[in-house]
């Protein structure tokens, strides 16, 4: 979690000292995320697990149930986290806040 | 793949067993647990088959032996377990135990006949001595102060003179407690006065000798006077059973009565005492002998019932068995029988032979993969080399359970309540436990196990942890540049209690957070709206996942059966159809992600009205196309998915009819082997295995006929219930969003009514630790009740049902029968 340096009323009063904001994002200091680097690394994540991961299991008699629970975890997990990340690619509205939360994350999450 | 993919082969093998060898041949099988014994006498009835007086005396030493063992359990003593795997005795043994186990039980009946014998006898002693120890006052004084004569006094009047000069007499007994009363009423009430009655409890407590409680007795004694009022008193008191004794009137010869009574009743406990040494004495035999007694003749019966069912050859020189073994085993089969039969000369012999009914489904498992084979199996057995669908439903039944329960910390309890049980699994205590409900869960440890681990996995996902989000990664939306860029000043926020982020300006979102649903939702109010739209989608996209891998899967079954045609007639459209409709919506969302921006969002094209008006055949002018050639996709896909309904109804009836009409057609000579292909495809038809014809060999005329009104009544049943319940199974997935859903707000509401009640109570530091004890305590049980086991018992019967239902019926039919071995193995635990 990342911690205001300082408390919200003293914010509120904007005794703060401004603090330098990086160019191209006015009005926040945040960092965009980017998309295409979750993606890469969670589809070489599971496609490692899911694809590379079969060629890996000892031969023995449970080597066909291995690979299978190797393959569905893969896809499943992939494809559940790939739903989370498209479904807020491109929100078409944003969260309602009250105004109490308003005052502190403004500050809390620079 | 092994034998988890689809069953494996099974084979009708006959066995023949010469005679003398054939008890130790089919004991040393069920030591094993190889082969399932056909009943080949299934029309004789048990009363006539071959080995039935063996049967019998089995039956009877069992008999007896239950006898032993009720002795033993009431003595108080318990039954060792027995040591160590004994093998059916044989044959000839069975005559020694009978000696044994009938002498065992002779000496313990007579023991026990014995001491009840004396127990009875020294109840009656102690009676006697304490009717004739008890002083009763009044019988005795009035004995002693009024003579036989004159010196009566007033309140003795008789009613007649002749009655002065009879002497007391008097009758002394005990009577139980509980008749006491009646007695004295009844006593009075016959004789009118002239007697005196007295009665006194006993002061200590004697056991009764039958049923060993300890009562009270109630002595009397009765001074009467007249012949006659004797004989009442004397059927009075027969009448109510009680135990009457010589009461002699002179002081020194009661006591000496007393006495005597003293010793024999000494003598009689010190015999009493051997008895009983003599009786836990059997009774350790009893316990030594019996445990591995028992099991032996349980098997020795086994193994008789299992020789009942085998068939005698004609020259009455072997027994000829008949038993499903699976083709793995047969090596196996032949050693044991080639090994058993060694001593008897002639070796006995088992040779596979063709199978005319169903073979049973053999799939085996280890102890992980036993609880998912299991739930697959309570659904239904598979057909014979069925595609199994347990393998998949390893990861896929976990994971859906933790669609619905997605909660980090949950999860984590579970997960490690699982792992705990796991790793004692090897424990005697554990593996002894006999509560029904720990054997439940304990049974289901793996399957707990992965629940917990999918869980947490999708807690992340959902970033929830006991209903509290975490900010593993920065947030994507930018709170003070919304208010920067609105002029949100102090005033302005102090009027608007409710203001929302758009997603429009510059920098307030700055990107999808990495992993998971952002931080930034579980602050909103608006959050269920965002969510609700987020949840309905997933369930829609991986239900139509979920069942057109179901319908990939049918693909191995046909080819397994031969039924090729079956994939163009019949998965072909099943696929145009579920995939031409439902993945196209899914299509549409998936589009709608990626390709709809914020700044469109004043004139968003709304999915919903889009598919409906797809089947409708309209479009709605304020609801702008998704893409550029929409409606003719749309089009084409309708009536392509329309077109292969009938595809599916009538494809493959047609298909059969003709080549039924085609081989018809054709000169005996080619007949055979298109014969067999027929049937084969008839047996399929009819959803048989490869092996199987239909019927007995007398039926092969009937099986080559197809009554086609069966045929399309059959397919017609398929496509309408595949065709709705594409759609009904569709809606049925969304059962992952609602209990999803539900046990986040009940996790929230928990929080907010428990938890943050006592956090956010501003009370002194010290006063608010204390206070937080007792409500962490209540948050910790609500939570485990009402989100662990009931929500978890919620999620998992969803869980189930998606698979059993929605997944299953698009290639499972589970209408088999397992093999059960014959074994001896349950008697061994």
């Amino acid at each position: 979690m990342l911690f205001a340096s300082c408390a919200p009323e003293t914010c509120a009063r904007r005794t703060c000292p401004p603090r330098p904001r990086p160019a191209g994002h006015p009005g926040s200091d945040m960092t965009a995320h980017s998309f295409a680097l979750p993606v890469i690394i969670f589809t070489t994540f599971w496609g490692l697990i899911g694809i590379a991961g079969p060629w890996f299991v000892p031969k023995g008699p449970n080597r066909g149930v291995i690979i299978t629970m190797l393959v569905a975890t893969a896809v499943c997990c992939y494809l559940f986290w790939l739903i989370a990340i498209l479904a807020q690619l491109n929100p078409l509205f944003g969260p309602q806040l009250k105004n109490e939360t308003i005052w502190y994350v403004r500050f809390l999450w620079e | 793949m092994g034998s988890m993919f689809r069953g494996e082969e099974v084979a009708l093998v006959q066995l023949f067993l010469p005679t003398a060898a054939a008890y130790t041949c089919v004991s040393q099988l069920g030591e094993l647990g190889l082969v399932e014994f056909r009943d080949l006498n299934a029309s004789v009835s048990a009363f006539q088959r071959r080995f039935v007086v063996d049967v019998r005396r089995c039956e009877e030493l069992e008999k007896t032996f239950t006898f032993l063992q009720e002795e033993v359990r009431r003595a108080g003593l318990a039954l060792p377990l027995p040591v160590g795997r004994l093998p059916a005795p044989p044959p000839r043994d069975l005559l020694r135990i009978q000696e044994e186990t009938d002498r065992l039980a002779q000496e313990l009946r007579d023991v026990r006949g014995n001491q009840q014998e004396l127990r009875a006898q020294l109840h009656q002693l102690q009676l006697h001595e304490a009717v004739l120890g008890q002083s009763h006052g009044p019988p005795l004084a009035a004995a002693h102060t009024d003579g036989p004569s004159s010196e009566r006094s007033p309140l003795l009047l008789p009613p007649g003179g002749p009655h002065q000069d009879l002497k007391v007499n008097f009758v002394a007994g005990a009577v139980e407690p509980h008749k006491a009363a009646a007695l004295e009423r009844l006593l009075w009430r016959a004789c009118r006065g002239f007697l005196i009655a007295s009665f006194q409890e006993m002061e200590q407590q004697l056991e009764d000798p039958v049923t060993g409680e300890p009562t009270r007795w109630m002595t009397f004694l009765i001074s009467y006077w007249g012949e006659q009022i004797g004989q009442k008193i004397r059927k009075i008191t027969a009448c109510f059973h009680c135990h009457i004794f010589p009461f002699l009137e002179p002081e020194e010869a009661r006591r000496g009565a007393l006495q005597q009574l003293q010793q024999q009743s000494q003598e009689l406990q010190e015999v009493l005492g051997e008895t009983e040494r003599f009786l836990s004495q059997v009774l350790g035999r009893v316990q030594q002998l019996l445990p591995a007694g028992q099991m032996q003749i349980r098997k020795m019966k086994a193994v008789y019932l299992a020789l009942n069912q085998c068939s005698v050859s004609s020259t009455h020189k072997c027994l000829i068995a008949e038993a499903w073994c699976a083709v793995l085993d047969l090596p196996t089969l032949q050693q044991v029988l080639q090994d058993s039969s060694s001593e008897a000369g002639v070796s006995a012999v088992a040779h596979r032979i063709p199978c005319q009914d169903m073979p049973p489904t053999l799939i085996r498992t280890n102890r992980f993969t036993a609880s998912f084979q299991g739930i697959v199996d309570a659904y239904g057995v598979g057909r014979y080399q069925e595609v199994n669908p347990a393998p998949y439903t390893i990861i896929t039944f976990p994971f859906l359970f933790a669609v619905m329960f997605g909660d980090v910390g949950h999860g984590l309890l579970m997960f490690l309540f699982a792992l705990a049980m796991v790793l004692a699994e090897n424990r005697p205590a554990v593996k002894a436990a006999q509560n029904e409900i720990w054997q439940t869960f304990f049974g289901g440890r793996y399957l707990l196990l992965l629940m917990g681990l999918f869980s947490v996995y999708t807690g992340f996902i959902y970033n929830e942890c006991f209903s509290r989000a975490t900010t593993i990664f920065p947030s994507g939306w930018s709170v003070a540049a919304m208010a920067n860029q609105s002029g949100w000043s102090d005033a302005y926020l102090a009027r608007h209690s409710l203001l929302t982020l758009d997603p429009n300006i510059s920098g307030v979102f700055l990107g999808p957070y990495p992993f998971g649903i952002d931080p930034v939702w579980s602050l909103a109010t608006n959050h269920l709206s965002f969510l609700n739209s987020f949840k309905m989608k997933m369930s829609v996209i991986l239900g139509v996942i979920h069942m057109a891998f179901g319908v990939i899967l049918g693909v191995f079954n046909h080819v397994h059966f031969g039924q090729g045609h079956k994939l163009l007639l019949e998965t072909l459209p099943e696929l145009i159809f579920l995939l031409g409709l439902f993945g196209y919506l899914v299509f549409l969302v998936l589009y709608k992600w990626l390709c709809v921006k914020a700044a469109d969002s004043a004139s968003a094209p709304s999915i919903l009205i889009h598919f409906i008006n797809m089947f409708l055949f309209s479009s709605s002018p304020t609801n702008r196309p998704l893409y550029h050639a929409q409606e003719v996709v749309q089009y084409v896909l309708v009536v392509l998915a329309l077109a292969s309904v009938p595809v599916l109804l009538l494809g493959t009836p047609l298909y059969l009819l003709r080549r039924q009409r085609h081989l018809q057609r054709r000169p005996a000579g080619g007949q055979d082997e298109d014969k067999a292909k027929l049937m084969d495809s008839d047996a399929c038809e009819s959803g048989w295995g490869p092996d199987e014809k239909a019927g007995c060999s007398g039926d092969e005329k009937e099986a080559e006929q197809l009554i086609a009104s069966e045929v399309f009544m059959h397919q017609a049943i398929h496509t309408i219930e595949f065709c709705l319940g594409c759609i009904s199974n569709t809606a049925s997935y969304l059962r992952l969003w609602a209990l999803s859903l539900a046990h986040a707000q009940l996790s929230e509401v928990l929080w907010a009514m428990v938890m943050r009640v006592a956090l956010s109570a501003n009370l002194r530091v010290g006063v608010q630790a204390v206070v937080l004890v007792p409500v962490f305590a209540a948050f910790a049980v609500l939570t485990v009740a009402i989100l662990l086991v009931m929500e978890g018992l919620s999620a998992f019967l969803h869980a189930l049902r998606l698979h059993w239902v929605e997944f299953q019926n698009k290639f499972y039919s589970g209408t088999g029968y397992k093999l059960s071995p014959f074994t001896f193995a349950a008697e061994d635990e």
